[in-house]
């Protein structure tokens, strides 16, 4: 069965280039572990591809994109992204595409 | 009475005194028991114990425990109905009468204790807080403890933390604050991780120090000890050397990465918004987590009236009114009120003019700048009523002349919603003070009177009129 993510962008054209990307999903299954961060190398669709996980996308200040995405997870990533402290988490994960 | 000595006491004086409603029936953690105890603030309720949380069997939750001025009172040991001037006098005067700490062996916080790959964040019940939130938040009415690379210094803050997964917790303790001056200044630089114990449910007075506006360098451990009128028992952490209120229902141990990020927000803050300051926070690996056996978990909803509302209203009041003093600012009260986000600071002066308005924006802009609007009044209006502050500053704040800006670079405060994403990011803003005093410059002929009976009607006919008004049983 497939999985329901959301996922918090800054610009959601990144999502929408075609190519694999790296992001932060959060697993909306419902439990005790509902809300967990996986980091994952990934290609986004919109509209969803059919056998593909559901994926729901919100702006920075949590907006909700009223028409949902479909998400194909490439390879899961490490916990964390390189970066210090209060660097920009985006940047970050733009760094680790490549 | 005295300041009740850990959560459960003060839960138990609360519920004496009407402020405290206890939930039998199942609530869920996802929205629905912060949805009411954001509702609960909102409406100046009380505070609630959720006995049965869905997925989290044997555990309890308690939402927002000095939300209203009342639970303020009980958590100092006062009656409920005490004043707002009052509780900020007994403020000022324990702050200045700081108790040290006393060390201890055994704990209850130490009954179980769970470390390496048995830690599990999602074994806490911790609540989704907000619609569209950034994931579930556990610290929001915790005290977050580090101490200083290079010196003895321990820091008790309150910041918010989000659980990312298993083993990791984000952060936002705000570059500007004691824990991020720590962090960036001694430990980023040597690339060494960072110790923190992230502890919850601890006694309310000592999560009330570490969410006051406090000197850089001081203890806040001797701070909580002054406000409940006896010294805080800590106990040495499990995995660390840190030390914790040893009366802590939870405490979670972790190290901040001195070079790995993780997602962190969006949150629904303090100030009432989630606008958006996402992207640059802190990342830590949990390193053990110590709890009692039947453990209480604290929630702050957080928003509009949230409990860091009455607590920062008066520990942030009080700090103004020291500073202010100390630049030789004719100041007689400061009063922050709840309502203004932790934005809005209403100060009176013996004497005033555009000079004093704009050195008290000045003063209170120099090192980080979290209030972004300041009334300045004369003192012959309280600033702790609001209608005769609305008042004059309706009528006597002049639109040019009355309205002082001052910018800044590096150390605007990124959680205030007026700002644009730009300035957020590069800590770009703006205060204001509003000068809502007479022109000393006026003649005393020539200055406008006030038409209330306190100052428009001779002193005789103030008495007779008060005593006809209590004669027909007015209040």
């Amino acid at each position: 069965m497939s999985k329901v993510y959301e996922s918090f962008v800054r610009d959601v054209s990144r999502l929408l280039n075609g190519r694999e990307i790296v992001m932060c999903l959060r697993d909306l299954t419902p439990g005790r572990k509902k809300y967990k961060g996986i980091n994952v190398r990934a290609v986004v669709s919109q509209p969803p591809r059919q056998g593909e996980d559901m994926l729901w996308v919100r702006s920075v200040c949590g907006v909700k994109f009223p028409d949902p995405f479909s998400v194909r997870i490439v390879e899961n990533m490490p916990d964390v992204f390189k970066g210090a402290p209060y660097t920009d988490y985006f940047d970050a994960m733009e760094r680790a595409e490549r | 009475m005295t300041a009740p000595n850990d959560l459960r006491a003060f839960l138990k004086a609360i519920e004496q005194s009407g402020d405290l409603v206890t939930v039998n029936g199942q609530v869920d953690w996802d929205e629905e028991l912060a949805g009411l105890g954001r509702l609960s603030c909102e409406r100046q309720g009380p505070a609630f114990m959720f006995n049965n949380v869905k997925d989290y069997g044997g555990w309890r939750v308690t939402t927002n425990p000095i939300a209203t001025w009342r639970r303020m009172a009980v958590a100092l040991g006062l009656p409920a109905d005490t004043s707002v001037r009052r509780l900020y006098e007994i403020y000022a005067e324990r702050e200045q009468k700081t108790i040290p700490p006393v060390v201890v062996k055994d704990a209850p916080c130490k009954e179980v204790i769970i470390e390496g790959d048995k830690v599990d964040l999602f074994d806490l019940p911790t609540p989704m807080v907000h619609e569209g939130d950034g994931g579930r938040y556990l610290g929001t009415w915790d005290i977050v403890v580090s101490k200083d690379h290079d010196s003895d210094w321990v820091n008790w803050g309150m910041y918010r933390f989000m659980v990312h997964n298993e083993k990791y917790l984000t952060g936002y303790p705000r570059p500007t604050s004691h824990l991020g001056k720590m962090l960036l200044d001694g430990y980023v630089p040597k690339g060494k991780p960072m110790p923190i114990a992230i502890v919850i449910g601890a006694d309310v007075n000592s999560h009330f120090a570490a969410a006051a506006t406090f000197r850089l360098n001081g203890d806040e451990a001797e701070l909580a000890g002054g406000l409940a009128g006896r010294p805080v028992e800590l106990i040495k952490c499990h995995s660390n050397d840190l030390m914790v209120p040893a009366n802590a229902e939870i405490v979670i141990e972790a190290e901040v990465l001195p070079d790995g990020i993780a997602q962190e927000g969006p949150y629904g803050e303090y100030p009432g918004y989630r606008s958006g300051e996402m992207g640059d926070a802190l990342c830590c690996r949990v390193t053990a987590i110590t709890h009692r056996k039947d453990p209480i978990l604290t929630l702050d909803t957080t928003g509009f009236m949230d409990s860091s509302a009455t607590t920062t209203s008066i520990s942030g009041a009080i700090a103004i009114k020291r500073r202010l003093e100390k630049h030789g600012v004719p100041v007689v009260d400061v009063y922050v009120p709840p309502e203004g986000g932790v934005h809005l600071a209403i100060v009176s002066v013996r004497r005033g003019g555009a000079a004093v308005a704009k050195q008290v924006v000045e003063v209170l802009t120099q090192r980080r700048a979290l209030i972004s609007k300041v009334i300045v009044v004369d003192d012959d209006c309280d600033v702790f009523n609001i209608p005769a502050v609305l008042h004059a500053f309706a009528t006597k704040c002049h639109p040019e002349r009355g309205t002082h800006i001052h910018t800044y670079t590096g150390r605007a405060n990124a959680l205030t919603p007026a700002y644009s994403q730009e300035e957020r990011a590069k800590r770009l803003g703006a205060s204001v003070a509003f000068d809502v005093t007479w022109p000393p410059e006026w003649p005393v002929g020539t200055t406008p009177i006030r038409a209330t009976l306190d100052q428009m009607y001779s002193p005789a006919m103030q008495e007779q009129v008060l005593r006809r008004w209590q004669a027909m049983g007015l209040k």
